[in-house]
């Protein structure tokens, strides 16, 4: 749904370009994790993908782009909004209106969608992502948690083929921001969406991704399984504890297989090799005896 | 038991009510003591921001009291408190208005009186600590992100406050920003500051802190050291608060009988020799755990 | 500061307020129109109590006294200025006057409290605005709580770094609030670039027609309050 080669930016006025031959594919149902250091370009590169950039700031955009069939550089912004889905990182500046229904509403209308139509993506949205208590609500009158929830769906009920959120859960505590991300993984599983994720925190997002993709200086350095990515990347994006431990065993003669890089799998990858062990030995035993 | 002088800010009762008629504080009694790094943790709307920003006056108790040093914080203005307890606001955006990196760091400065070449000393040194002196003549919204969050660093240690707030120092920020913020604090504690932090970064506070204040609706539940308060799963689901990865990761492996100690172990590379121990002990028929 | 709160809308569930928005403007546009045309202190008074008794059949009559409070003073300065300066000393006019204040600016602030901005967007659609004129009324009112956190956040940075509002001379605090200004403009300059970032994500600004959604129906109740209105009007001017 998304490709993209030798893509490269830079914005108005300026020398350096932000994005520099960049490549990189999506598929429907994956959930990618885009890291790298600040300033790499994430963001940048977010905003082609709905089509604010060229058209929102400008700037020369070089290199082969297709979004839903789209290159962003031939259909302007509006178009792009049936099928890519953007979540801001601060939710206070994505919510328009005083009630939660019209919040919702307000993406159709755009779309010009017939008003039946409208009520029952709203009902259903509002069941969906247990808005519905709160319909009324002003987004001052909602938790952070609540209104990024509000977020992703005015953007969800919009049936987008593509997610992108730019830092969705920065201003959340780990808690809510874990049930934000699961709802978004949840989505890209039961509706084949593809997600493209920009977070810091990894230890929040792995156990959701996909994919892994590193950005540094506007350049895709690499691409991949986010345990292995992680394992090659470390000095630029961080490593959670629970890799950091698998990596030390190994370095003490102990390799494990750890398909999800989670502290839960990787302590049951842990008890499993233990046990692997104490049969092995109890087998040992009894053939030397 | 720990003396007046030993206390830097003492929490007595405090209850505080917002204007809209929110209870955001429940009673809360606290004790923060010279020279320790303080971690206040707990979900968004528990109360942390609340509690902190009674430190330097912004908010005055509706009932109870809160003392800096001794002074009560509401016989005082802001800008008195400013001087002892200097505040590092989450948002940077929030107060950069000077023309140039150096006016920026020497308002306090000014502000609270100092002569001109103190001024001039004392930004020198804050900026070279936060490797921004080479910005001092540029406009604190050109720089980066990051770079703006260490010009805020920069103009609370120019005045040189004896106590820090830190309002969740690593949000949002990338592996070698926080790192950074990390370098930092551990500086504070070689200046013999008192540093307080509002986080919810689990893994940073195993790492730094000397002890943590969980709070939840708006009242403290526990205090003690990181080490023995964030195994506590209980407490950690009451304050909805996720718990370390090598905590995780320990409680499954006690579960399942290979690790059998109360304490868990914080460093990677050190859990890793125990397990090892473990894993190539029962290989050998030895007695599992240890 | 409280007078503004009065502007403020919250939601209750009376009568009026589940009126037709239109039938409520009409009542308050009435009001202020007769209390533009009448000229005897009578009148004037009439008008006041029926915004009060509308009030409290919104339940909102606390906050319509805190309005009245709010404009006592001024009104008080409108009576003393034409008395003192009026043609004869004669005190009927200054009082119809002031008594007139009173009158335009509860009636006015009546509609205010009883309408959600959401409620003002589709009243102005009704007639006929174009719809980013009425999304612009609805995102101030939005933006406006919000915006009010951001003055205090501003205020409470600047202040930590020492900067003295609280205490001083009148002149040395008013110069000390300027200090406010430019960090808050570039905030909000920043905040509305994302908003209209977000708007165009949204699909805003195509030249497709957009659906409207939600619409104003009058029911039977709402022409029967407007009757109810205009016999008012009628007696009003014939009495």
């Amino acid at each position: 749904m998304v490709r993209v080669s030798g893509l490269s930016y830079r914005y108005p006025g300026s020398e350096s370009w932000v994005l520099r031959d960049m490549h990189f594919e999506a598929d429907a149902g994956e959930f990618i994790l885009l890291v790298g250091p600040s300033g790499c370009g994430k963001s940048t590169f977010a905003r082609v993908l709905n089509g604010l950039i060229p058209h929102f700031y400008g700037g020369e955009l070089l290199g082969e782009v297709e979004v839903c069939g789209m290159d962003p550089r031939e259909h302007p912004t509006y178009e792009f909004a049936e099928c890519v889905g953007f979540v801001f990182q601060n939710p206070e500046n994505q919510l328009f209106f005083t009630s939660v229904e019209r919040e919702l509403a307000f993406g159709l209308e755009n779309l010009g969608l017939p008003r039946e139509e409208i009520s029952r993506r709203v009902e259903q949205a509002l069941r969906e992502y247990q808005l519905a208590e709160l319909r009324d609500r002003s987004p001052y009158e909602l938790s952070g948690g609540q209104q990024q929830r509000l977020a992703i769906a005015s953007v969800m009920v919009m049936q987008p083929r593509v997610l992108v959120l730019d830092e969705p859960t920065a201003n959340l505590d780990p808690f809510t921001a874990a049930r934000i991300l699961a709802l978004v993984r949840r989505k890209t599983i039961e509706e084949g969406v593809a997600a493209i994720v920009i977070e810091h925190r990894l230890e929040v997002a792995l156990p959701f991704a996909t994919r892994m993709v590193v950005m540094v200086d506007g350049q895709v350095v690499d691409d991949g399984h986010p345990v292995e990515v992680i394992a090659r990347q470390k000095h630029i994006v961080g490593k959670p504890r629970a890799l950091e431990l698998v990596e030390h065993l190994a370095r003490e003669g102990i390799y494990l297989e750890v398909e999800k890089p989670s502290p839960e799998h990787v302590a049951l990858s842990i008890v499993r090799a233990y046990r692997v062990r104490k049969l092995a030995e109890r087998r040992r035993r009894r053939d030397s005896s | 038991m720990p003396s007046d002088e030993d206390v830097a800010i003492r929490v007595r009762d405090l209850y505080y009510t917002y204007p809209g008629g929110v209870e955001a504080l429940k009673g809360v009694n606290l004790e923060v003591y010279h020279g320790e790094v303080l971690a206040i943790m707990g979900e968004n709307g528990a109360g942390k921001t609340t509690l902190v920003k009674h430190f330097n006056g912004i908010l005055k108790p509706s009932r109870g009291q809160v003392l800096v040093k001794g002074i009560d914080t509401r016989h005082a203005s802001v800008a008195e408190l400013s001087r002892i307890v200097g505040f590092v606001f989450q948002n940077p955006d929030h107060q950069l208005f000077a023309d140039t990196v150096y006016e920026e760091v020497a308002f306090a400065l000014r502000n609270f009186g100092y002569p001109e070449h103190v001024v001039e000393n004392r930004v020198r040194w804050a900026l070279n600590l936060m490797d921004l002196w080479k910005y001092r003549s540029k406009s604190p919204f050109s720089l980066s992100v990051g770079e703006r969050k260490r010009l805020t660093i920069a103009s609370v240690l120019a005045y040189d406050p004896e106590i820090i707030v830190l309002d969740e120092p690593t949000a949002g920020q990338d592996y070698h920003q926080k790192e950074k913020i990390s370098e930092i604090v551990r500086l504070l504690r070689l200046m013999n500051k008192t540093v307080v932090m509002v986080t919810h970064d689990v893994e940073f506070v195993t790492e730094h802190v000397d002890r943590v204040a969980i709070m939840a609706k708006g009242r403290i539940i526990a205090t003690g050291p990181p080490q023995k308060e964030l195994c506590d799963m209980q407490l950690l689901r009451e304050a909805r608060l996720v718990a370390p990865q090598l905590v995780k990761l320990s409680l499954i492996l006690r579960k399942h009988g290979l690790l059998n100690e109360l304490e868990y172990e914080r460093r990677a590379d050190k859990l890793a020799l125990k397990l090892t121990e473990v894993l190539k002990g029962g290989a050998d028929g030895g007695s599992p755990g240890l | 500061m409280e007078a503004l709160q009065a502007f403020r809308f919250k939601r209750e569930n009376t009568v009026i307020d589940r009126a037709d928005p239109r039938a409520r403007v009409l009542l308050s546009l009435s009001l202020a129109a007769l209390s533009l045309y009448a000229q005897s202190v009578e009148k004037q008074l009439l008008i006041i109590s029926t915004v009060l008794v509308v009030a409290a059949v919104a339940r909102r009559l606390r906050k319509l006294a805190g309005v009245m409070k709010a404009a006592l003073p001024l009104s008080a300065i409108i009576f003393i200025l034409n008395w003192l300066f009026g043609p004869q000393a004669d005190p009927v006019q200054p009082l119809v006057l002031a008594l007139r204040f009173l009158a335009l600016s509860t009636s006015l602030s009546l509609f205010f409290m009883t309408t959600s901005p959401d409620e003002l967007s589709l009243l102005l659609e009704s007639m006929r605005l174009p719809r980013e004129y009425s999304m612009l009324v609805t995102m101030s009112f939005r933006f406006v709580p919000t915006l009010a956190l951001d003055v205090e956040a501003v205020m409470h940075a600047l202040q930590s770094r020492g900067l003295e509002l609280e205490r001083g001379g009148f002149t040395k605090r008013a110069k000390n609030y300027l200090y406010l200004m430019v960090p808050l403009i570039v905030y909000e300059v920043r905040r509305s670039l994302m908003a209209a970032e977000a708007l165009e994500a949204r699909g805003f600004g195509s030249p497709r027609r957009p659906t409207r959604y939600q619409e104003l129906h009058a029911k039977a109740s709402d022409y029967f309050f407007i009757i109810l209105l205009a016999l008012y009007i009628v007696l009003f001017l014939v009495l």
